[in-house]
């Protein structure tokens, strides 16, 4: 159902995008990952592994796009519970794997619930945030 | 009691409440499918053989007797009169039955027990440790507690013959690498030998492997007040959210309003403190002495950030075998079960500076409740089998 729904957001992404930047490569190397939009930018990213399991360490894989076709970088990477008013107990490092690409690394969810991840992006000066929230059983 | 005249209806209703009540007690409790699925997360047990790729000789046999034979060896302390198991006794489920733990000096935290340590990932009530082996070094040089030296240790493997020939199989070259590679490699042998210690299954395994193969027959062992208080751990009580999965912990740090004076004006500062001494330890993954060359043991130690909530943050302990300590919290200052769960009865809301939806409030819990959530908590001891001792290294 989940992975449906997923995969219709990426379908659905593709063809309301900006023929312009059909380029803009949101398969992420498993076939499968979350997409999330701003006026500005559309952002593809997947865990790894691609379970989440409570307690146990994780990396986002990111695909950053921008609407206007210049470059758009990974800045920060964070999550909150935004229930339980807490961050994680780790600072995630960034990478860059060039052309848009990112991996973020060092996440760990420590409790089950609402996760909400914070995806700081910018393409010049100005920082944006754009959020999705998880949720892990 | 005063008698009264009772009208027959009146008298009938008493009959009936009296007939019904005990059997709608006793009724076992539904488990909802939500129920289930968070229930069979504390499981299945045992897990697998715990390894750590940061020690070359986690899981090996030659690895783990050599560290056996370390563990139980007073030479390693300053005195020669002290070894780990004088502390973390193999018949006092590998602690010492004290409240707080005692060595040259009074310590101010509860030694701990050290079943099934080899499937965490910080070590100590306040995480200075990142890995086993690197914990396992602390109470030798720690002056308060076996007071030895790197000299010490690579002595002891260098000179003793059993020793150098037990060193010799399980690292396959002989000892002769500096001081501190040799302390360094002995602490990897006790990390070897302690991630072995697993504790047996308990009757809540037995319930829990029922509950989710669908087995009513085999689930209707466990008993009803162990029932309830499971169901009150996973879900009112809300324990779940930190003592999560087969150990029941979250391996992470909070804070229940247990008090964090030493003694007055001085106060254990916790995880706080414990990041410091991470960060300042040669010992650390990140140092000379993690073997795993894939960096990937050491993606936490990398990561972890200080926040100012760490402070008077303790480890969430796990909780088999809880029920068979003789004192409980990181300061010892609770005696039993039945006063910890008191604690989360009553736990005072000002104590716990929560800003968003408090994980731990005072759930005034009734008498009945409070019992059932002991029974559920003594449902996860089991007696172990006798550790018997172990073969010469090299007969
Ligand atoms: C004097 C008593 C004493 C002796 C001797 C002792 N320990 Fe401990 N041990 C403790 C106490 C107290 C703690 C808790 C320390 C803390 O958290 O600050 C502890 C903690 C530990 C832990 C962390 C357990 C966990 O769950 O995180 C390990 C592992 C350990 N000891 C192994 C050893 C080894 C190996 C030796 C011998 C080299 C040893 N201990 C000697 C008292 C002792
Ligand atoms: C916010 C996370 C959290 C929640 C929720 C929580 N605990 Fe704990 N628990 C801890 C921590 C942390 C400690 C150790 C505190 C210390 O030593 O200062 C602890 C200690 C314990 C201990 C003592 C174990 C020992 O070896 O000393 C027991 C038993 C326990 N909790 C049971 C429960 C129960 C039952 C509940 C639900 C009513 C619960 N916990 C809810 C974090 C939590
Ligand atoms: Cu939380």
């Amino acid at each position: 159902m989940k992975l449906l729904a997923v995969l219709f957001a990426l379908l659905f992404a593709n063809a309301a995008w900006n023929p312009a930047r059909a380029d803009c490569p949101l398969d992420l190397g498993r076939g499968t990952g979350l997409v999330i939009f701003s006026d500005h930018y559309m952002i593809a990213f997947r865990p790894d592994p691609l379970r989440i399991e409570v307690g146990e360490p994780f990396a986002l894989v990111f695909n950053v796009c921008t609407k206007s076709g210049s470059a758009g970088e990974l800045v920060v990477v964070d999550a909150v519970m935004p229930e339980h008013k807490h961050t994680m107990n780790y600072r995630p490092s960034i990478v860059s794997k060039g052309d848009g690409r990112f991996r973020a690394e060092g996440l760990v969810f420590h409790m089950a619930g609402h996760w909400e991840i914070s995806i700081d992006v910018r393409a010049g000066e100005e920082i944006e945030r754009l959020t999705h929230d998880y949720y892990i059983k | 009691m005063r008698r009264r005249p009772l009208t027959a209806a009146l008298l009938a209703s008493v009959l009936v409440a009296a007939i019904v009540a005990p059997a709608a007690a006793q009724a076992p409790p539904d488990w909802s499918e939500a129920e289930i699925r968070l229930v069979g997360r504390h499981g299945p047990w045992p897990p697998p053989p715990a390894r750590d790729p940061s020690n070359r000789i986690s899981g090996t046999p030659a690895g783990i007797a050599l560290g056996e034979h370390l563990f139980n060896d007073v030479r390693l302390s300053g005195d020669e009169l002290m070894s780990c198991a004088t502390c973390h006794q193999a018949g006092r489920d590998w602690s010492d039955g004290r409240a707080l733990g005692k060595a040259r000096a009074d310590l101010d935290r509860r030694t701990p027990s050290l079943w099934n340590v080899g499937y965490s990932h910080w070590f100590g009530w306040n995480g200075a440790g990142d890995s086993l082996w690197s914990q396992s070094i602390r109470p030798i040089l720690d002056p308060r507690e076996m007071g030895g030296s790197r000299e010490r240790a690579s002595r002891l493997l260098r000179e003793d013959k059993q020793l150098a020939c037990g060193y010799e199989r399980a690292f396959g070259a002989k000892p002769d690498g500096d001081d501190e590679r040799l302390l360094v490699d002995a602490a990897k042998a006790l990390a070897a030998f302690q991630a072995t210690l697993v504790s047996p299954r308990t009757r809540f395994d037995d319930f829990r492997d029922a509950l989710v193969a669908g087995d009513r027959e085999a689930a209707s062992r466990y008993g009803l007040a162990e029932q309830r208080g499971l169901q009150l751990f996973i879900g009112a009580g809300n324990c779940n959210a930190c003592h999560l999965g087969p150990r029941f912990t979250n391996g992470e740090f909070g804070d229940i309003g247990i008090a964090f004076f030493v003694r007055p004006g001085e106060v254990d500062s916790g995880r706080l403190g414990g990041l410091a001494a991470l960060a300042a330890s040669p010992f650390n993954l990140l140092g000379r002495y993690n073997d795993d060359a894939s960096g990937s043991s050491a993606l936490r130690t990398q990561h972890v950030r200080r926040l100012h909530s760490n402070f008077g943050e303790f480890r969430v302990p796990g909780l088999r075998q809880v029920g068979r300590s003789v004192a409980y919290m990181h300061n010892g200052g609770l005696a039993t079960l039945e006063d910890v769960v008191r604690h989360y009865s009553e736990v005072s809301p000002d104590r716990l500076h929560s800003d968003g939806v408090p994980l731990v409030r005072s759930l005034g819990l009734s008498a009945g409740q409070s019992t059932d959530l002991v029974a559920f908590l003594r449902s996860l001891d089991a007696d172990p089998p006798p550790h018997p001792a172990p073969p010469p290294l090299c007969p």
